[in-house]
């Protein structure tokens, strides 16, 4: 006999009796527990990433450098960066915010995962904003303070002075450089450590299921 | 109002609680993790129940939601000791005398079905639970053919399994 049709007998037998049966109070006390779903998780996380970018932000709100930037008087290049960082995070939290309502357990299974795959992307996306966000204000700092800032420009007329005013630019793009990429991959390793670990197995069957439409 | 969703809805699933049991039976092999996918499918039933809007069967809508939470929703609250295994986690089948021979391939067979992948295991249980391969590939997400076919790459798979 096939193999299933023998498992298929066995199956169906006895299915009234072989298994527990729970009492409707203990049903009911399973309703007011709570979910330990990996889409929970997902939102919790992705919440968190949220509030750690704006809370970066206001960090720096008060520091020594953010003072002394004040002085170089670069508003009109600060505000509207700043202002298009805030329209850009409204967007992706709306963006987020009705994917995760499209998350819904009465899916088939393939559109459940690409719904969740999805809120997924976004903030992933999210975060490839910030990065070039953070690089971006690093330059545009780093140019501002070139033109603006005292100290910075006696450097500069001391090193062209010496005829090194080539290398000092160099060297000074080349650390910030190397300062941001440390600090991109510190950040892009924790976030593949979380991600990698939350959706193995959401991942390897998403991609069971891509293999099968081949 | 609440009230009276929560009654109808535990009335439901308590009447046809057998069909989260089997989902639990085909994906853990402990009874801990049996209750603890138990709970969550209950869970995440009843976070989806004001959207059951009664068009089709509680019961077939009860089999998207668990093997939903089963293949994708769940994770594990605890991290589970595998202390008994399944062959040790009696569902009563031996209630019956069997022929050695048969029992002993039974176990061999859940044994194997327990090796397959998530999504094996989801095509396997619609089958023994009789389900169309409309309904499968639709439960499922794929094409009725692409259902077809897995299904026969996994009866091979089995039988690789247990005779290797």
């Amino acid at each position: 006999m096939d193999e299933l049709e023998l498992l298929k007998k066995d199956w169906k037998k006895n299915e009234d009796t072989k298994y527990p049966k729970l009492s409707y109070k203990e049903i009911y006390g399973m309703i007011l527990k709570k979910s330990s779903s990996i889409v929970k998780w997902i939102f919790i996380i992705s919440i968190l990433e949220f509030a750690f970018w704006t809370l970066i932000s206001f960090a720096f709100k008060n520091t020594e450098y953010n003072k002394r930037f004040e002085s170089y008087h670069a508003e009109n290049i600060m505000i509207p960066f700043l202002i298009l960082g805030y329209i850009i995070l409204g967007y992706f939290f709306y963006k987020f915010y009705m994917n995760y309502r499209t998350i819904s357990a009465t899916d088939s299974a393939k559109i459940l995962m690409e719904n969740i795959l999805k809120t997924r992307r976004t903030v992933k996306q999210y975060v490839g904003f910030n990065l070039i966000y953070l690089a971006l204000s690093a330059f545009i700092a780093l140019g501002v303070q070139f033109d603006r800032d005292e100290e910075m420009i006696s450097l500069v007329e001391k090193a062209s002075a010496n005829g090194e005013i080539f290398k000092f630019y160099a060297v000074t793009i080349i650390l910030t450089l190397v300062f941001l990429g440390l600090l991109i991959a510190i950040i892009l390793g924790f976030y593949y450590l979380i991600y990698g670990i939350l959706l193995k197995r959401l991942n390897r069957n998403y991609r069971e299921l891509k293999k099968l439409e081949v | 109002m609440n009230k009276e969703l929560e009654h109808s809805f535990v009335e439901e699933l308590e009447k046809n609680q057998n069909i989260v049991h089997k989902v639990c039976r085909i994906y853990t092999n402990n009874q801990e993790a049996h209750n603890d996918l138990f709970q969550e499918i209950t869970i995440q039933l009843w976070k989806a129940y004001p959207k059951f809007r009664g068009d089709s069967k509680f019961s077939t809508w009860m089999y998207r939601v668990g093997l939903n939470t089963a293949i994708t929703l769940y994770r594990k609250r605890k991290r589970s000791i595998k202390t008994e295994t399944f062959d040790a986690f009696q569902y009563k089948i031996k209630s019956e005398p069997y022929d050695d021979t048969e029992e002993e391939q039974l176990k061999l067979l859940y044994k194997a079905v327990h090796q397959l992948n998530d999504i094996e295991k989801a095509l396997v249980f619609l089958y023994l639970e009789d389900k169309s391969y409309k309904e499968i590939s639709e439960t499922i997400g794929i094409s009725e053919v692409n259902a077809r076919v897995k299904m026969n790459r996994v009866k091979t798979k089995l039988r690789t399994i247990l005779n290797p």
